[in-house]
Order: structure tokens, then sequence, then C-alpha cells
């Protein structure tokens, strides 16, 4: 992870190979904690995508990157992304309470359910699982963990018998400072969102309208309430991609500059994928077709995210690009996230706004290039955020779900 | 002329708790002159469970940062885990820790509850699969893991900006692997700068020794009946040459009990290791063969791409 967009790499300031450099990642966790961020976050999945011209691909598995980045730091959160699809739960529960013990309580583990073929290639399986039966298995799955995690604070053992998993046995693993890892959701299904309101303490939207983040940030804290639980125990953080400049002129010539030294072929891919439509079939100058548009046939076998979709297509609805336009346009607000681009201070108002209107409990800042832009974000946003008193000035709590807890409450609604 | 055996350290799973919790202990572990540490030797030498242990990778992360010199090994078993998510762990300890990390394979753990009768080695997963929980099934794991780490070659890395290419994907290359696993491959992160990790197998007998074939994963035996026998502390090292001798602390024992038995050890008898470098290096270990040139490409050979 260089940054979101498939040319980061490309900066002098950066090895070739910085994405498994050790001194890349320490560097990456001490800037965070310069900036009192809650946390950092690494997306994973168990296959390789093609990384002739981007890094984005090539994972580090996250337990042991953001493990590593804990010894080299003391307060920042580390959340890991892990597939609910293709691990043991045994086995990921014990490693991820060893994770969280050795952060110091610092660890949160955010459940995804993994989409591609190539992924359930590498584990004998000819196709992925249908959705539905992906998040049935994600739901018992958590279960099982959080059932581990408590047995390793009782010595107690658990006895599962699921419909998925057996399991009679315990955990020896020392509780960690914050008792078990932060549980985080992503993804915008409906399934997700009950998963979330169940279990998650923390959920990675996608959200490119303030109403609709508005909307989804009610019903997800909606979830929580029904399940028995506080509004204030889950936090919803959409993903904002970012491009940063001194002024709004120059973010966008960043911007600009980042995504021209990418392939071109890469913004039509990312599309295709994201609206499970081959994106190079349409013509360019054109609006999309109805059909493109047109509710999905089949949502159990479309492979990509339904949240990512629903966001996109309501934004092409609104103003009927044509594909290129829209290809142009999505340079500057993202594509499924929401983007940002322009001033440091600009971001601050744009934050403050969804913040006050609660549409968002914080963000999920996702710079161009992570090299310099989150060196932007800690010395430039952050002191600004801390002078309208919007973040702290320093770690006053010790563990991420502190951290979290520290956060303001939930608004009534 | 007899040489001297080096020394390695056998870490049992309150021993992981001890190290890492413990600054001063990191820094006398990190300045010994010994081969290795087993991370978690108990996972998968037959004993029973401890009351408290650590997943290996989680430790093995810790060592990699808070430690510069110390080389370590991490247990792993298929019983729980599927090949293809313990190579990504390997690889990624190899070059975070710059190549001093390695593997030792085992056919059961400890600390894992028993998975279900018809495939105990990772079908406990439920994604139907897995495999008996014997000595082939950890050997074949030992051959995926090997295979995934060399399917992508370090050197096809070569950011090369006027291009706009960053790694020569065409030379990165499906495994195909089909034994107790099927694996497509290939790995989502590259061999490491210093080679493929070293995997290494336990055996105190003759019947514990691995399966065989021509292209064996195995470099190291450690037990009784391999070239690297487990001593217990307090114990005196077995008469007969041998290429080295892993010390390990019984659970009752701690980390500096251990550490100051070293010392002795170092002092008298055996031979220092060089502090730091790779752990293949310092077993004199060559690099494995490259899988070989008829694996399938994953990728089209990448084309230089303009501006738009």
């Amino acid at each position: 992870m260089l940054g979101y967009l498939p040319a980061a790499w490309k900066t002098p300031h950066l090895k070739k190979d910085a994405f498994v450099d050790p001194e890349y990642w320490e560097n990456l966790g001490k800037t965070a904690e310069r900036g009192t961020l809650d946390a950092i976050f690494l997306a994973d999945g168990p296959l390789l995508g093609d990384p002739a011209y981007d890094a984005n691909p090539i994972r580090l598995e996250p337990t042991v990157n953001w493990g590593h980045v804990a010894a080299a730091t003391s307060r920042v959160g580390l959340v890991a992304t892990a597939s609910s699809t293709f691990n043991d739960p045994f086995e990921l529960a014990e490693r991820f309470l060893s994770f969280d013990h050795q952060t110091g309580g610092r660890a949160a583990w955010n459940v995804v359910t993994t989409r591609g073929v190539p992924a359930a290639r590498n584990f004998g399986m000819p196709d992925i699982p249908f959705r539905d039966d992906r998040y049935e298995r994600a739901n018992e799955f958590v279960d099982v963990v959080r059932a581990l995690w408590a047995s390793a604070a009782t010595g107690r053992d658990v006895h599962f018998h699921g419909g998925f998993f057996d399991i009679d046995g315990r955990l020896r693993v020392p509780p960690s400072k914050q008792g078990h890892p932060v549980i985080f959701q992503a993804g915008g299904s409906p399934q997700g969102r009950e998963l979330a309101g169940r279990a998650a303490e923390g959920v990675f939207a996608a959200e490119l309208t303030k109403n609709q983040a508005i909307e989804h940030y009610r019903l997800v804290k909606g979830f929580a309430r029904s399940n028995g639980r506080s509004p204030d125990d889950i936090k919803i953080l959409p993903g904002l991609l970012l491009s940063l400049g001194s002024t709004e002129e120059e973010a966008r010539r960043r911007s600009d500059e980042i995504h021209d030294a990418g392939p071109p072929s890469y913004s039509i891919g990312w599309l295709s994928q994201a609206i499970g439509f081959d994106a190079s079939k349409l013509e360019l100058d054109e609006p999309f077709p109805e059909e493109v548009l047109a509710p999905i046939g089949n949502a159990q076998s479309f492979l990509g995210s339904i949240g990512f979709r629903e966001s996109i297509i309501t934004q092409i609805r609104k103003t009927n690009p044509t594909v290129r336009s829209y290809l142009k346009q999505t340079r500057y607000t993202g594509s499924g996230h929401a983007g940002f681009v322009g001033t440091p201070e600009q971001l601050a108002d744009h934050i403050e706004d969804w913040f006050h209107a609660g549409a968002i409990d914080g963000f999920n800042l996702q710079p161009d290039r992570l090299i310099d832009g989150l060196d932007v974000i800690v010395d430039e946003l952050v002191p600004i955020l801390r002078e309208r008193g919007l973040y702290r000035h320093q770690y006053e709590t010790e563990t991420l779900r502190e951290h979290f807890q520290a956060a303001s409450p939930t608004p009534p609604f | 002329m007899m040489t001297k055996p080096y020394l390695a350290l056998g870490l049992a799973g309150p021993h992981l708790v001890e190290l890492t919790t413990n600054h001063q202990l990191l820094e006398r572990w990190d300045a010994l002159p010994v081969a290795f540490s087993v991370l978690g030797i108990d996972r998968i030498d037959g004993s029973a469970p401890a009351p408290v242990t650590l997943s290996s990778s989680a430790v093995g992360a810790t060592l990699a940062s808070a430690t510069k010199r110390g080389r370590f090994l991490i247990a792993a078993s298929p019983q729980r885990d599927h090949p293809y998510n313990i190579a990504r762990r390997v690889a990624s300890l190899a070059h975070l820790s710059g190549g001093r990390s390695g593997l030792l394979i085992g056919v059961r753990d400890a600390y894992a509850p028993e998975g279900p009768k018809d495939a105990p080695a990772w079908g406990g997963a439920g994604l139907g699969g897995g495999a008996p929980l014997n000595a082939q099934t950890a050997y074949d794991t030992a051959r995926a893991v090997r295979a995934l780490e060399q399917s992508w070659p370090y050197d096809s890395i070569i950011g090369d900006r006027e291009t706009g290419i960053l790694v020569e994907s065409n030379r990165i290359l499906h495994v195909d692997i089909e034994n107790s696993f099927s694996i497509a491959g290939p790995l989502n992160a590259p061999a490491p700068e210093t080679g493929a990790s070293v995997i290494a197998w336990y055996a105190e007998t003759a019947t514990d020794r691995p399966p065989t074939s021509d292209d064996t994963p195995i470099e190291l035996i450690l037990g009784a009946a391999g070239s690297v026998p487990v001593v217990a502390l307090g114990k005196e090292p077995p008469v007969g040459q041998f290429a080295g001798i892993v010390l390990r602390a019984g659970i009752e024992q701690s980390v500096s009990e251990l550490l100051d038995a070293a010392e002795r050890w170092l002092a008298d008898g055996f031979v220092p290791s060089a502090l730091g470098g790779s752990l293949r290096a310092t077993l004199n270990l060559s690099l494995p063969a490259p899988l070989p040139s008829t694996a399938r490409a994953a990728f089209p050979v990448p084309q230089p791409h303009v501006s738009l």
C-alpha cells in the first residue's frame, strides 16, 4: 500500500521495493502517531492481482505487517483486514488475540468475506461462494472468534456446533490490554450492515453524498440499538480518497499528475469491477446505457461490492454524464468511496460539516500517495482540526477501544 | 578434527510471552550469538499445551521490529491453517526481518482443537477439502509454502519510471499445486530478497522423519532423528557429531535461565553464530532451485504505457 492511486510508486521518494521495506512501514506508523491518529488500516485478500503498474495488489500479511509496526510505535491503533471465508476461525482468533496482546491492545480485525475467483483457486475451490453463503458463514465465524476470545479470559472451553464450524476447545493466549481486538466491518450490503450492527465496533463505509451517509449512519446505529447495544459502541468511518495541496489548484495538479502517470486502462478496469460491467465495451462519448444502470439481475453472483455499485449508480443517474466525462470526473470525486481534492483547510471544513450533520464519527482517509500525503494530514490537517476543538492534542488513552470510546457521542436520531 | 556445533534455542508458549514483554530480555536475546530460536517449539513437538502461548507469527513480527540480529523459526501446522495463509506470514516475516526468519512445519498443533474426523487438517475451516493429519499433509504444506514463496521472483521488481512498469509480472508464476491441497497461486508478495525461507522439520525418532521427494523443501531436521538434536535445559549435550543443538527450556524454566545456560554453553564447546544476517546464510544453506520453467505465467508481458 503506497497510496490509492496506482502510480504512487513512481515518486523518487520511494525505493522500488518500498512495499516490502520494513523502514517504509515503520515510518508510516510513526508519522500516523505523530498526528495522534486513532488508527491505520490495511485492506487485504488472499490473492494477487497484476502488479505490473501498481503496488496495490501486493500485500504483506496484515497481522505480521502491523505487528512489526506496533513494535516501532506505542499508541496508534492497527486495523488488519482478514477474510472470514478463507481462514479457520480458531487459527484467526488465536492469531488476532496474539497480535492484540503484542500491540498492547491496539489491534482490530476488519472482517471481510472476500470476492474474486483467484482467491477461491488458492484454496482448492473452483469459485467463490455466493454472497448469502459468505455472509452466513461470516456471521457464524465472528461468533466463534468472539467466543474463543472470551475463553481466553475465562479459561473455559468453548463448545460451538454450528452450520459451518464445530469447535471444542479454548485459547491459551493471554487477554490483551483491551481484552480482545476491536471488530470492524467493511461494506454496504444489507447483510454486512446487519453483521456490523450486531458485532462491529467500527464500520468502513462507502459514501458519496452527505444525505446518503446520514441515512446509512442512522441505519447502522439503529441496528446496533436493536441488538441491545449503545449507538456509541459502533463508529462509522466512510472512506475518503484524498489529494491535498496548499491551494485548490495545486491539489488538482497533484491529482492530475498522479492519475496521468498511471495506465489509462486502470480507471476503466476499476469502474468495470465496481459496476459489474465491462466498461471497456462502452462508447466513451455516450452516456451510460440503461442496461448498465438497471438493478443487477443476480446479486448472489455479482462479484463487485453492492455498496460501491449503489453509490456509483446514484451518482451517474444524478448528472447523466458520458462515460469519458464520468471517468475524468471521478478523478475528483472518487469511485465508490468519495474523493476529495483541495486544501487541508477545505478538508477540515468538509469533515466538520459531515460530522455536525450526523453523517460520520470519523473518516478513513486514503491519500493518493502515502509517503508525502500522510505528512500533510498529520502536519497540516490535524492542527486545523485541533484548533477547532475537533481533535485530540495528544493521546489521552492507550488502547484502540479507549481511543474510540473517547470520541464524541452519537447525536440523537 | 571435530567441528563444534552451533547453538539454537527452543522457546515454549510461556517463554514467548515472557520474552516479548521484557525489554531487557529482548536485548539479551538479540545479542546472543546463537543460530536461531524456535518460537513455540511445544506447539509441534508432541508436548501437552502450556497454560499460555502466542501465535508464532505474532511473536515473529515483534522480534523482526524490536530486534536487529536474532534469527527465529516460527512454528505452524496445517491442522487449522492453510499453506497459502502460512506462506503469506512466512514471506512477510522474511521481508520485515531481513531474512532472519524461517518456518518449522509440524504435523499437529498442540494448542488447536481437533478438526473433523474425515479431514482433520484444514477441514475445520468448513470449506470442503482438508486432509489427513499426518506427515504427508505437513510435508505437502511445506512444499506449497516453498513454491508459493518462489512464485514471484524478487528481481522482477524493476520500478521503471520511464515505461511505467513496476513489476515484470509475466515472470510471476502459478504454482498449480495438486497434492493434499489444491493451490493455483501465485503468492501476493514477492520472494524475500534473501531467498525463500528456510523450512525445518521436527523428528524425534526415525519414523517421524519427513517423506522424501526430489523437490524436498525440508532443509533442516530438528530432534534426535535429525542433525540438530533438542536438549532439555538442565541436561548435558549429547555425545556425537551434530551440526547444532537446540537448547530447550521447560515451561517451569524462565527465559533468563535459558539465556544464562546458553551463554555458558557458548563459552564452552559451541561455535558462536554470526550476529545478524539471514538464517539461510547463517546455516550455510544454498538457495533452493527455482520453480520449473514449465510453470504457467500468471500475467501477460507488461507493455510500456504513455500518459493520457
